[in-house]
């Protein structure tokens, strides 16, 4: 155990050092960040005084080196626009993103797998057929377009719901969290549908697909004529047996929900890390990139991880393969 | 959640029915601005920015102002003078108070100006000081500011001079700033919170020495995209809306529950040929290589430009929302030349100039654009090509976005290329001497002159009038210059953008600004 964990954390480490560099000779390709920020009217002297200030007339490898250097002593460093710790500037943002995307894949979740279910178990009801095309839907029209449709018609026209922003924030768990109130909440409902329609789709197609093929295998059979109630069946043998690659599906969603989730950040003006990204990409913020791309590394291989941990709840037989 | 939202109108509706009844024309209003860019940090002199100087104009004031035509009007300082070649002289304004209580005296505007090398990022508040040597203070509310060389257009660069108290000492950053400690400014609104790219929100200043403010509480939420900013006014999040795009304004022209007010912007698209002897890539003719630069010909610059219908450029386009410029800027601007002429549109001349110039089937050429630094800049840009083309030119527009073209631009790796450029100083000197002043680091001319343009008449001209005191003679060297370099098409001025802001019906008027400000003192509510 420990040692897979090892392991892992071995991998990441691997990942985070080719990441870095890429993120180096990217920016470096683009060309020098100081041109980017510079205000047109500096003179020839003043640019060349904030090139060597920031470092930026040193040969690359240099550049790279003293980032490691600092970084292996713990300090990412400052972001070029902000002059705040990078890190602080990112996990000031991450409990607005983290809220956002646990809150899309609960509903994709508890949505998407009994509808997915239901699906598989009555394949030509037109219950069925109605939520196949609304999965369809899901992940074929665009999240952005969506986006814009759920604020035209709940916040501009029918003024149900806030047309984007976070709403008030109180301290729960140790984050500023908006789920503490309502009108946290109802700044907090279009987004998150908005980003959990994907994964939605998703997740009742591969929940459909898993329960058509469980279905018709022995042990329902079996279980059916032991006297099981259909509940009974779907809840213990079915769901069970199609849970791996939800679960695996889900964690990588999951992941790239908390990296990625731009997207409805930009429709929605959702204050979280997704909008950070693309704003240090586009003024070459390189220590925010590197520490934001370190961060979803870091994310991912955690995911993996306890992924795997429930690959073995699920299935014994992926236990004792462990074991041995 | 409906009952929520509506019962939070209800009680917006007492609050206002309660403030009428107190009868007092100023009443308990919060004032919600929907703003495209914000600041980067609290600390007013860590960087150029517009949005930087737009949000902490609210916190901060400056020593000199700038009306609405970004001419120059009293701000901290009454009045200023030139008392010899090489020195200014400021009278601060007497009983001004910081929002901590203290008075502003000239040792404040001392320690702002000594600050400002110390503490400023990468987009340098340095271009706003380069010129001073030293300061002294005289007594209480004098300062004497006595700059390398004779600086005629040293209160222009005043005009971003935030002022902050002595007191806050050299040590403080941009920490204590946006946390509040330092944000203390004489400004008619006093800091309460602010973190990077979220909302900025500020509470009236009492003891303000201007006019008296109308709104108790302003919010500048920071919304990016378009439409979610436009969503957001009409969901009636926000009260105001800047930077509205072109496609939702006809559109909410129409729409009764919006009012929306239209200002000429400082930004001018402008065409720049690049007249170096040889191009960084060759243009074609015939499918083959040329090594000779044909830009270097004046005649094939003059037929680029009588190639080009700028008002249909303004007309389709820029949906109307635009002018035809015919100089780097506004004709009103100090050292704008009112003589040149409109610039004519004449495809065959354009074709007749070619032929003279020897290149009678044209040439091929890459022209090099932005795409989301400025309204409509990439549309233009393949207008342009258009309109090259039925003058025989062919010319491969590549619109690319600001963080790929800039440094691009500045390593000389184009032949052609648009950008916009804004007089923010309102005045020549800074427009001129940047882009068709030849480039000269020591001077510190000509930075932004990529494309090796040079004519020493110009530079004469440009010279001469940065050491000139006298207004009216400044001003006559540098409408000389306007001139003789717009003539010469040292850069080919396209279009000047137009920029609209739009409110809740009723609510409001706001200024128009050519900066393109949104500043929440001077937006007066509508009676």
């Amino acid at each position: 155990m420990i040692s897979f964990f090892i392991q892992r954390l071995l991998q990441a480490v691997l990942v985070v050092v080719a990441m870095s560099m890429l993120v180096f000779v990217g920016v470096y390709a683009i060309g020098n960040p100081i041109d980017v920020m510079i205000d047109p009217a500096s003179s020839q002297a003043l640019r060349e005084s904030l090139i060597q200030r920031y470092g930026f007339d040193r040969p690359l490898y240099a550049q790279y080196f003293i980032f490691m250097g600092n970084l292996l002593q713990g300090d990412m460093g400052e972001s070029f626009i902000y002059r705040l710790p990078v890190f602080g500037l990112i996990f000031s943002r991450l409990p607005a993103t983290l809220e956002l995307a646990v809150s899309a894949m609960l509903i994709a979740t508890l949505l998407g797998i009994p509808l997915g279910i239901w699906a598989g178990y009555k394949p030509d009801a037109v219950s069925s057929k109605v939520i196949m095309g609304v999965s369809v839907l899901g992940f074929s029209v665009p999240t952005f377009w969506v986006g814009l449709l759920l604020i035209m018609g709940f916040a501009v026209e029918l003024r149900w719901l806030p047309s984007g922003g976070r709403g008030p924030v109180t301290e729960l768990l140790g984050m500023k969290l908006s789920i503490g109130s309502w009108e946290g909440l109802s700044h907090l409902v279009l987004p998150a549908f908005n980003l959990a329609l994907f994964k939605l789709g998703l997740l009742i197609r591969l929940a459909r697909a898993g329960t058509v093929e469980v279905m018709s295998s022995d042990y329902v059979r079996f279980a059916r004529a032991q006297g099981l109630s259909e509940s009974k069946v779907l809840g213990l043998h079915v769901l069970k047996n199609i849970s791996i690659p939800i679960v695996t599906v889900f964690g990588l969603e999951f992941g790239s929900t908390l990296a990625f989730a731009v997207v409805t950040e930009t429709v929605f003006n959702w204050p979280g890390m997704g909008k950070l990204i693309i704003d240090s990409i586009t003024v070459l913020d390189r220590p925010v990139m590197v520490a934001y791309l370190v961060l979803v590394v870091v994310l991912f291989v955690l995911i993996n991880f306890v992924v795997d941990l429930i690959y073995g709840q699920l299935d014994p037989r992926i236990r004792i393969k462990a074991a041995q | 959640m409906k009952p929520i939202v509506k019962q939070s109108k209800h009680l917006a509706l007492a609050g206002l029915i309660a403030a009428a009844m107190l009868g007092g024309t100023v009443s308990a209003q919060t004032l919600t601005m929907g703003v495209r860019a914000g600041p980067d940090s609290m600390d007013p002199h860590w960087s150029t920015l517009g949005g930087q100087a737009e949000a902490l104009r609210h916190v901060f004031d400056t020593v000199v102002m700038a009306d609405d035509k970004l001419q120059l009007k009293p701000g901290l300082a009454v009045s200023w003078k030139p008392v010899d070649e090489t020195t200014w002289e400021f009278k601060i304004r007497q009983g001004v108070k910081f929002h901590d209580g203290s008075e502003l005296t000239a040792e404040d505007v001392k320690f702002s100006i000594d600050r400002i090398p110390v503490v400023t990022g990468p987009m340098s508040m340095t271009i706003y000081t380069k010129q001073v040597r030293d300061t002294r203070v005289v007594d209480k509310y004098t300062l004497h500011v006595r700059t390398k060389a004779a600086a005629p257009t040293l209160p222009n660069d005043f005009i971003r001079l935030f002022v902050v108290p002595k007191s806050i000492g050299m040590e403080a950053r941009n920490e204590q700033f946006n946390s509040g400690k330092a944000a203390i400014g004489t400004g008619p609104y006093r800091f309460v919170s602010w973190a990077p790219k979220g909302d900025m929100v500020m509470k009236r200043f009492d003891g303000y020495w201007g006019e008296k403010q109308h709104w108790e509480q302003v919010i500048r939420k920071e919304i990016p995209s378009d439409p979610a900013r436009m969503a957001a006014l009409k969901s009636g999040q926000v009260d105001l809306v800047n930077y509205v795009p072109a496609t939702d304004y006809a559109s909410l022209q129409r729409d009764k529950s919006v009012d929306t007010f239209i200002a000429d912007t400082v930004y001018i698209l402008n065409i720049t040929p690049n007249v170096k002897e040889t191009l960084p890539k060759p243009v074609k003719v015939d499918g083959k290589e040329i090594a000779a630069n044909p830009l270097r010909d004046a005649r094939v610059r003059e037929a680029m430009d009588l190639a080009i219908d700028r008002r249909t450029l303004v007309r389709i386009v820029l949906e109307g929302l635009g002018r035809p410029a015919n100089q780097l800027m506004p004709a009103n601007f100090f050292g704008g030349s009112k003589n040149l002429p409109e610039r004519p549109f004449d495809v065959n001349k354009a074709k007749q100039l070619l032929t003279e110039a020897g290149y009678p089937k044209g040439f091929e050429i890459d022209f090099f654009c932005t795409n989301n630094r400025l309204p409509g800049d990439s549309a233009v840009c393949e207008a342009l090509s258009q309109m090259w083309a039925r003058a025989g030119l062919k010319v491969n527009a590549n619109a690319l976005n600001g963080t790929v073209f800039f440094p691009a631009q500045q390593k000389g790796e184009y032949s052609l290329w648009m950008s916009g450029w804004g007089t923010l100083t309102g005045e020549a000197s800074y427009t001129y001497g940047s882009l068709v002043h030849t480039a000269d680091a020591a001077m510190g001319l000509g930075a932004f002159n990529k494309q090796g343009y040079s004519n020493p008449a110009v530079d004469k001209l440009l010279e001469e009038g940065s050491r000139t005191m006298d207004d009216n003679k400044r001003r006559a060297l540098f409408e000389k210059a306007s001139e003789l370099s717009m003539t010469d098409r040292a850069l080919i001025p396209t279009v000047q953008l137009q920029t609209i802001w739009a409110s809740k019906a009723g609510m409001m008027t706001i200024p128009a600004r050519m900066d393109q400000e949104t500043l929440a003192y001077e937006i007066k509510p509508k009676r």
